[in-house]
């Protein structure tokens, strides 16, 4: 066998690399494939039920008929879509049209700040008075590149936080509906002590309140913004500046932050809380290791709905599935804030967007048109079996809502009607940094693991904010 | 003459070998077959590393990175897990290696059961171990309650007991690898050595000082550095069971690039991982140092 010389070496090596790179180039990045038809992409979150994907289908496939355009239309978890729209964006080679169920908390106003998203003021215009008041205005966002706000982005709908709890247990603890207090402090201390205090009597290793106290999960930060809200902190003002280290600003907080680490501190809520995912406190409550418990959406009581209407369950699954759902599980709105005052409701509206990287923007932006003519967009939402509410005037209008029929969709549409506040983030974007962050789920830790006072615990959230609005 | 006749073979040689078919040419085939390698090794790690660098290389990814309060929190975690985890990892694997060289049946069939926990998957083990700890219904503090009447502590809701938790799954899951690498060399020492000091008086801790140790000395020291580097990219002991919490009071930096990511902030994520090359890449250095030494030097 011939030797090969150490340089002969080293040159079959380099050889071998550069023809490793040119097959590597001609396999993976050579021609696109050859097709006269035009196609859109179209990014959506996969939903919970099989109406709302059905909806979605339904309109693909109409807008494929109208147009002749192929819609190639991929449905990912809602963690996935997030995860690789902004690997996407970041690479440039986004989807045409986006959907994330939480594009608004994590990513929507940071990327219209980037420029990364196409003004779709020309679709939304035409729109405006078939919207509710406020969902319209998370989405007029600023782009520093433009050096302009406009509609960045659609409304699709946006969910609530809504208080369920088992009215089965409620019964067993010794208390009637009427006896739960609409006050803030005697209605946390309620389940706590009392129904709490009761079944631990009977043997039963249950907890009053499934409280999310994790930095982990979106629902402790809905929840304590529910808190502070009960406070009447105000965290920016309409220019998205910061106002939370105002004196009155930050002894709200504080006491905000007190209120919502004496649950965790005193045992009123499962230990493990502090580790919770989005599911488990769903999770908890459907175990019945929690009495009540807050929750951002219905999905609680949906579930059950969904139970109920399965043809894989057995009969009598369906049947106490449909009991949950209409007698043994309530559903309904926080109590009065301390002072008194009526709690707004806390909304966080769905947004749809079109990537300023699109390589179909015209497409795109004809598509979410489309998605959002009345009928299609209502079909789309009604499909979340209640989950999701709608932000047009007359889908929450519609009998879906109104009839009657649900106990659970009836709530809601009455806390709709209590009015609505928004999240600090679609005044400022960097609050989604903040809240991605959890900056709230770690100061009430603060408090009630590491036990410093709530006032201190208050001075870090701010400061540490500030350095996260810095930079 | 036998100069020019050299020449002249060395050119008709030449001219054969221009006039071979490419196929049939050695270097060709030899850059031809290793062509698929090199094409799976820059698009699956040449392209992601450098393309990596390349995001996490900000200044301001940095300064984010060390204005979070999290990440020298995390920092310490690591030092903690390290050096108690790797360390009591490796002392139960010296001891366990002498343990299994017994010859007796049972031994050899314990030995099968002890190397199961390594082979079996992480994902549903440890998944396992998160479900058996959760204090309200996991198994461990169920048991306590029944038998004693008392909650039991916060496995996975307190630091200390997570990182200790993470730390025993980490030696549980890794343990039977590093005690059959001791095993094998301890399994090279002669008998000899032993019976000719058992002849002389001495007894087991003198054997094991004299002979077992100064012959393994070597490899439990490239072990601990292997160890050290695999150990420090430990994601699935600590991710799997506290997901880094409490309120990420037991990240280590293997888990805080996730963390990084779940907050959507892809460059920082990046810096978190690079920040941890100036500890690792002396490490691989000195152990690949201590590889290719010689004889003795690679034994000492």
């Amino acid at each position: 066998m011939t030797k090969i010389s150490r340089r002969g070496l080293g040159g079959t090596f380099i050889r071998a690399l550069m023809s490793s790179a040119a097959i590597a180039t001609v396999v993976f990045g050579a021609a696109a494939p050859a097709s006269a038809q035009e196609t859109l992409q179209v990014w959506f979150t996969k939903a919970f039920y099989p109406a709302e994907d059905k909806a979605l289908r339904d309109v693909v496939e109409k807008f494929e008929k109208k147009t002749g355009v192929k819609v190639e239309l991929s449905l990912f978890s809602p963690e996935d879509v997030v995860t690789k729209s902004v690997s996407a964006v970041e690479a440039g080679t986004p989807p045409d049209v986006g959907f994330g169920v939480t594009y608004d908390f994590r990513t929507t106003g940071k990327w219209a700040f980037e420029g990364k998203l196409e003004d779709v003021s020309d679709i939304i215009e035409p729109l405006k008075d078939k919207y509710l008041p406020g969902p319209l205005s998370t989405t007029m966002l600023f782009n520093s590149k433009a050096n302009k706000k406009a509609y960045y982005a659609a409304p699709v709908q946006m969910q609530l936080m809504h208080i369920n709890y088992w009215i089965d247990m409620l019964r067993d603890a010794g208390f009637k509906e009427a006896d739960i207090p609409d006050t803030w402090k005697d209605h946390w201390d309620f389940w706590c002590d009392k129904v709490q205090g009761a079944l631990r009597a009977k043997g039963q290793r249950v907890f009053g309140i499934g409280h999310p106290a994790s930095v982990q999960a979106s629902d402790t930060f809905y929840s304590f913004h529910m808190f502070m809200n009960a406070y009447n902190v105000q965290i920016v003002d309409d220019n998205g500046n910061l106002t939370l280290d105002k004196p009155e600003n930050r002894a709200g907080l504080a006491k905000a932050i007190a209120d919502y680490a004496n649950i965790v501190s005193r045992g009123c809520s499962p230990a493990s809380s502090v580790n919770w995912g989005d599911v488990d406190n769903n999770l908890n409550f459907a175990n019945k290791t929690t009495v009540m418990t807050h929750n951002a959406t219905i999905s609680i009581v949906a579930a059950q709905f969904d139970a109920m209407n399965k043809p894989e369950n057995t009969p009598e699954q369906r049947e106490q599935a449909r009991k949950n759902y209409y007698e043994n599980i309530r559903v309904r709105g926080f109590p009065q804030k301390p002072d008194g005052g009526q709690l707004p409701e806390l909304a966080a509206v769905k947004t749809a967007v079109v990537f300023a990287d699109a390589k179909n923007k015209k497409r795109g932006k004809e598509f979410l048109a489309f998605f959002l003519e009345e009928e299609n967009l209502q079909t789309y939402v009604e499909g979340s079996l209640g989950r999701w509410v709608p932000v047009r005037k007359a889908a929450i209008n519609a009998p879906f809502w109104t009839d009657g029929k649900d106990p659970h969709r009836a709530a809601v549409k009455k806390q709709v009607e209590r009015g609505i506040v928004f999240f600090p983030f679609t005044k400022n974007w960097k609050f989604t940094v903040v809240n991605a962050e959890n900056v709230w789920g770690r100061a009430t830790a603060r408090v009630a693991k590491d036990g410093i006072k709530p006032e201190e615990a208050a001075d870090e959230l701010i400061a540490r904010v500030k350095q996260i609005l810095a930079n | 003459m036998a100069i020019a006749g050299a020449g002249a073979a060395a050119t008709t040689k030449r001219s054969a070998m221009s006039r071979q078919s490419p196929l049939t040419n050695e270097r060709t085939v030899a850059i031809l077959l290793v062509v698929p390698y090199m094409i799976v090794f820059v698009l699956f790690v040449i392209y992601p590393v450098v393309y990596g660098l390349y995001l996490g290389s900000g200044a301001r990814s940095y300064r984010r990175l060390f204005q979070d309060p999290v990440f020298f929190s995390t920092l310490t975690n690591t030092v903690i897990f390290l050096l108690f985890a790797v360390n009591v990892k490796l002392f139960a694997a010296l001891l366990l290696s002498g343990f299994f060289l017994r010859p007796e049946r049972w031994i050899r069939w314990l030995s099968v059961l002890f190397v199961v926990a390594w082979a079996m998957p992480s994902i549903p083990t440890i998944l396992s171990f998160r479900w058996m700890f959760n204090p309200e219904w996991g198994m461990v503090n169920n048991l306590i309650f029944y038998w004693f009447r008392v909650d039991g502590p916060g496995w996975l809701t307190e630091r200390h007991w997570g990182l200790l938790l993470a730390s025993v799954v980490h030696i549980w899951k890794s343990l039977p690898f590093w005690t059959l690498i001791l095993l094998a060399a301890r399994m090279q020492i002669p008998k000899e050595y032993y019976e000719a000091a058992a002849v002389d008086g001495a007894r087991n801790w003198q054997q094991f000082l004299y002979i077992t140790w100064p012959s393994m000395r070597g490899i439990y020291l490239t072990s601990l550095l292997l160890s050290t580097i695999w150990s420090l990219g430990d994601f699935n002991s600590v991710y799997l069971l506290t997901g880094g919490g409490p309120i990420d009071l037991t990240q280590v930096l293997a888990t805080l690039g996730v963390r990084y990511l779940r907050m959507d902030q892809i460059d920082v994520a990046l810096a978190s991982v690079i920040v941890a090359l100036p500890a690792i890449l002396p490490l691989v250095w000195f152990m690949m140092r201590r590889l290719s030494a010689p004889g003795e030097e690679n034994a000492r």
